[in-house]
């Protein structure tokens, strides 16, 4: 699961408020080279919920970003910034842990990469 | 052959008598489970009291049912586990890759149906796609390679996820597309995430349409599209209530092999779209564009590497295989349709 996703990611166990974003347990990461795209990284830096990566990347060992994500029009010549972002958000993936809800502890496996966010009966 | 229904006639359209009894309940069968089942005859009967174990039951034989089935079927036909856009009437003899050909076709009709291919614009916005009811992953590579977007995918089956990640990987896409086990009935996303809501060929397998169709909207962002292809049953003619019980019987036992809990019909899917507040609600039948891929499907399955690789699969498989002529027959009955429904959420 790359960061990217986790951006996206919430709980949805009925009647829990607090569902964004999930907190990262690893257990093992790893690193998988992404070709580096700023058009593509331009247009998502304002899709994406800057302290939820910040945090993210932190749990996942990577500290170089900073607490907030610069101006636009910095943006565009900061290549030292770009490459942290894309690194961060691309090509850091958790391979086994979990996705732990803020409000219920609950705990989403990550297994191979992939999360299993299903519900139990009692959480729909 | 296609009806799309102008928004102007839509608004015209007054709701079936039936149809808020039908977004309240539950018409459930599992086929695995041996939990006493209320079964009905009629749509709109609820059985809201044997659900609640019931779905559990019904998600797990999903999964299974994927789990083992789904190696044969990407064996023999790749991918996209869907059907293929023909040509009405065109020649069945098609090779393999004709139908693979046909099933791309699927989606390249299936976006321009909902205005996504038709506009420039409109195309550059999509930036987060949703794949809902993934398989291996066919739609969500193929869609996140086309509008150079992220796409998610969500599935029951863990097998197919992992199979989805080891193919976009090996497709250089693993950086573009990703999977989740996850239900369609409460997606792990919050409102509004996606530029396009995809759904091909999942929507036979949800026991809630209303829940199912609630969440699609739910996610879809403002601006966004929602595309449903699925089979669904023939509409019903004004004051009918049900299908007949011979189309009822029919759909049931293809129900029990292909873990499908409740058919409805495009008509139901338009309502429960209508009560909330979209635009561009349109629909079509596109049974006779996919009326030659059963047969196909059922021919390569009796070549003997389809026997072969049927009987290494196990009893799902060989089931399933022993119910497709009931497709055939379904849609040569006019009871099975094959539809597609879209629209688009307000900015």
């Amino acid at each position: 699961m790359r960061l990217i996703v986790h951006n996206m990611l919430s709980c949805n166990i009925r009647g829990v408020a607090n569902k964004f974003p999930l907190r990262i347990e690893p257990k093992k990461i790893i690193v998988k080279e992404v070709d580096f795209n700023p058009d593509f990284l331009k247009h998502m830096i304002a899709k994406i919920d800057w302290k939820a990566l910040v945090d993210g990347a932190r749990s996942m060992g990577y500290t170089e970003l900073p607490d907030h994500a610069p101006d636009t029009t910095t943006l565009e010549s900061d290549e030292s910034f770009l490459r942290k972002f894309h690194h961060s958000l691309l090509e850091l993936h958790l391979e086994e842990g979990s996705l732990v809800c803020s409000e219920t502890g609950r705990k989403f496996p990550v297994n191979k990469g992939i999360p299993n966010m299903l519900l139990h009966e009692d959480e729909v | 052959m296609k009806a799309a229904l102008a928004p102007s006639s839509l608004t015209s359209l007054s709701y079936r008598t039936n149809s808020s009894s039908f977004r309240s309940s539950l018409l459930f069968r599992s086929p695995s489970s041996s939990a006493s089942m209320t079964t009905t005859t009629t749509r709109g009967n609820v059985a809201v009291a044997a659900a609640a174990t019931s779905t559990e039951a019904l998600r797990k034989g999903i999964a299974e049912f994927y789990n083992e089935t789904s190696g044969l079927w990407e064996e023999i036909w790749g991918d996209h586990m869907h059907h293929g856009f023909y040509d009405p009437d065109s020649s069945v003899q098609l090779s393999d890759s004709g139908h693979r050909e046909a099933q791309i076709r699927m989606i390249e009709e299936s976006l321009r149906f909902a205005g996504v291919t038709t506009d420039e614009e409109e195309e550059k916005n999509i930036k987060k796609i949703v794949d809902v009811g993934c398989g291996i992953g066919g739609s969500s590579r193929y869609l996140a390679s086309k509008f150079g977007a992220e796409s998610i995918g969500i599935t029951l089956s863990p097998v197919q996820a992992n199979r989805a990640n080891d193919l976009a990987a090996a497709q250089s896409l693993a950086h573009k597309v990703s999977f989740q086990v996850a239900d369609a009935l409460d997606q792990p996303f919050e409102d509004g995430k996606f530029d396009l809501v995809w759904s091909m060929e999942s929507g036979e397998h949800m026991p809630d349409k209303a829940k199912f169709v609630n969440e699609l909207v739910r996610v879809v962002a403002p601006g966004g599209r929602i595309i449903i292809v699925t089979w669904c049953h023939r509409n019903l003619s004004a004051g009918e209530k049900a299908l007949q019980p011979w189309e009822q019987n029919l759909l049931d036992k293809i129900c029990k092999t292909f873990y499908l809990p409740a058919w409805c019909s495009t008509d139901d899917y338009v309502h429960l779209l209508q009560s909330h507040s979209l635009q561009d609600i349109k629909c079509a039948d596109w049974s006779e564009n996919v009326a030659p891929f059963w047969p196909a499907v059922i021919r390569t399955a009796l070549t003997w590497k389809g026997l072969v690789s049927l009987l290494r699969s196990g009893m799902k498989s060989i089931k399933g295989a022993l119910t497709m002529p009931l497709m055939i027959e379904g849609y040569k009955k006019g009871v099975i349709k094959f539809g597609i429904i879209t629209c688009r959420k307000p900015l």
